[in-house]
């Protein structure tokens, strides 16, 4: 049995940067292995703390890809290049956020050897509580890959 | 004549961005601004219409770093709205939980934001390079800090347990005497904190001011009190618009405040300031090991106020487990509304400084809210220190002058805004 835990990353307050808190609502309807869920909220640096010590890390976040809202994909932090955003206009992001962390995580070595994040396009993350309709219909697809990627790593 | 034009966008290692606008002509300073995005203008619009037990738990979700401390100020306003009287259990385990909170923000902020400005490295990542023991006894001590959050209220990023009147859910006794254990053990780390940060060079720069926090008699305040000024008064917590006195300037989205002069801070150099009797002794040793006595008007010298701030929370944390290990926890629903309709105000002093809420509630719904925020008292205060820098450095570089400012804004701990977690992701 891994040790795996399954982290939503976001700020329910501005809109679809929600969807990864409901993401995890919805996945603890379901019969999952031995995982820990974990709703991080806009935790910053100390992500490292909740990942060091895992054996897989599932985290569930609103990015901006470049797609249609309610685009997800899955990647690995090595695929991709994770940017600081300007987001001066529409409120701010924290200094700290995922790719700081991971990049803190990666020169301490705490970094579980298998990380998959499940990355969310968004439509509007403004001051406002709930998704727009094209994210909401992406979190049982998102559901689903996190369960079948649980599936593999379970037969690994 | 000297001319100097700083412009920094999005100045990095606060949480949020900030455009520092410094314009000095010929030797005399024609702008000096830090231009700052937003203080939660949303607030009460989200709230409005809201159950009043559902306050708390929308509020602890502006902030990451502070989500105990705006949970904690949410519930207390409620409370007193409501007439609703917290048991003695109750308030003993939100100050356990408060410490957990400053001290994983100082942690946070003395070691991997502050840290490397005086160590000479950009950040904290070739920090963690350069000196990665100094960085490991960061994240051990920010792991103790929140898991003792995590026993009482949940997690610190997210405060479940913690509700109107009480709490949800409750430690065990076993849980505590765990945390206790690692408190203990904490201690050789904050004594090297103390010995890090006592050998930086914090820059000698010196401007008067007033200083206001929550003060009680008996103990080191960081929930309810009266709030307290350096310049003498105190003021009961309902009066706090008295105290602020929030104005609009043209250059900022965010109010200013002011109190008995221009500007005043709020902080852990305000409450060491003000509330300095009150502290720990092994607290008021690591002052003086830090140089730091009342009234120190340095504002570089915040961050060594947090670290006597992190050695008085985690004795004090400790203290606090004892009696509660000696009466022991029962679980005990949460004290219940009086009324369904009133006005009240509460405060915390996180760990940037005072935080108010207020909330006005009819029939159990909220239908007006109010808040206040610490980085947002102290942008006044700021830009008076740096009207006041700026003249006696100009015989430095643009690129140390910058990073003065920089410093300088960052010693105050800014949260200028409030967070998305948006992660930027490009395919390659």
């Amino acid at each position: 049995m891994t040790n795996t835990l399954i982290l939503a990353l976001g700020n329910p307050l501005r809109g679809d940067d929600g969807v990864g808190a409901a993401v995890l609502q919805a996945l603890q309807d379901k019969p999952l292995p031995d995982v820990t869920l974990i709703d991080g909220g806009t935790a910053g640096l100390e992500t490292v703390l909740l990942l060091e010590g895992r054996d897989c890390a599932i985290i569930i976040d609103a990015a901006e890809m470049g797609e249609a809202p309610g685009t997800w994909r899955r990647f690995s932090p090595d695929q991709v290049r994770l940017e600081a955003r300007d987001m001066h206009l529409r409120g701010t992001m924290h200094y700290a956020g995922l790719s700081e962390a991971l990049a803190l995580g990666e020169a301490m070595n705490m970094l579980p050897p298998q990380i998959f994040i499940f990355g969310i396009q968004p439509e509007e993350i403004g001051w406002e509580i709930g998704l727009s309709e094209a994210v909401t219909s992406a979190v049982p697809a998102v559901c689903a890959a996190i369960e079948e990627t649980l599936r593999l790593q379970l037969e690994m | 004549m000297t001319t100097v034009k700083v412009d920094v966008h999005h100045l990095t290692r606060v949480e949020g961005h900030g455009n520092i606008v410094v314009d000095v002509q010929n030797g005399e300073l024609k702008q000096c601004e830090l231009q700052i995005v937003e203080t939660p203008r949303f607030f009460e619009a989200m709230l409005r219409g809201r159950p009043y037990d559902e306050s708390s738990h929308i509020t602890s979700r502006i902030c990451g770093i502070c989500a105990v401390g705006h949970a904690t100020a949410s519930l207390r306003a409620t409370e007193r709205a409501l007439a609703i009287t917290p048991s003695p259990q109750t308030v003993m385990l939100r100050k356990l939980n408060f410490h957990g909170e400053i001290l994983d923000s100082h942690i946070l902020h003395a070691y991997m934001l502050i840290a490397p400005d005086f160590l000479g490295v950009g950040s904290v990542i070739p920090l963690a390079k350069s000196a990665p023991d100094v960085v490991l006894r960061a994240l051990r001590m920010k792991k103790v800090a929140g898991d003792l959050c995590k026993a009482i209220c949940g997690r610190h990023t997210h405060p479940i347990a913690m509700t109107v009147g009480g709490f949800t859910a409750f430690p065990k006794l076993a849980e505590l005497r765990e945390i206790r254990e690692r408190l203990i053990a904490m201690r050789p780390d904050y004594e090297a904190t103390v010995e890090l940060f006592s050998t930086l060079k914090f820059p000698a720069f010196e401007r008067d001011t007033e200083y206001i926090a929550l003060h009680k008699d008996d103990e080191y305040c960081f929930i309810d009190g009266v709030i307290a000024s350096t310049d003498g008064g105190t003021w009961d917590i309902s009066e706090y618009r008295q105290v602020t006195n929030e104005q609009i300037v043209p250059h900022s989205s965010a109010k200013h405040t002011k109190n008995q002069r221009q500007s005043y801070m709020v902080g852990a150099l305000a409450r060491f300031n003000v509330n300095y009797n009150q502290l720990h002794p092994k607290a008021k040793d690591a002052a003086a090991a830090l140089g730091l006595q009342p009234i120190t008007v340095n504002p570089y010298m915040n961050t060594a106020a947090q670290v006597v701030e992190i050695v008085h929370c985690i004795e004090d944390a400790i203290g606090i487990i004892d009696q509660l290990l000696v009466r022991g926890i029962k679980p005990e629903p949460p004290a219940p509304p009086t009324r369904m309709s009133g006005t009240g105000a509460g405060a915390a002093d996180v760990p940037r400084g005072t935080l108010f809420h207020e909330y006005t509630i009819e029939d159990g719904k909220v239908v007006g809210a109010n808040c206040i925020i610490p980085t947002g008292q102290n942008l006044a205060n700021i830009e008076a220190d740096m009207r006041g820098l700026v003249p006696t450095i100009l015989d430095r570089s643009q690129q140390d002058i910058t990073l003065a400012l920089e410093m300088l804004v960052r010693a105050y701990d800014p949260c200028i805004s409030c967070s998305t977690h948006l992660l930027d992701v490009k395919f390659e």
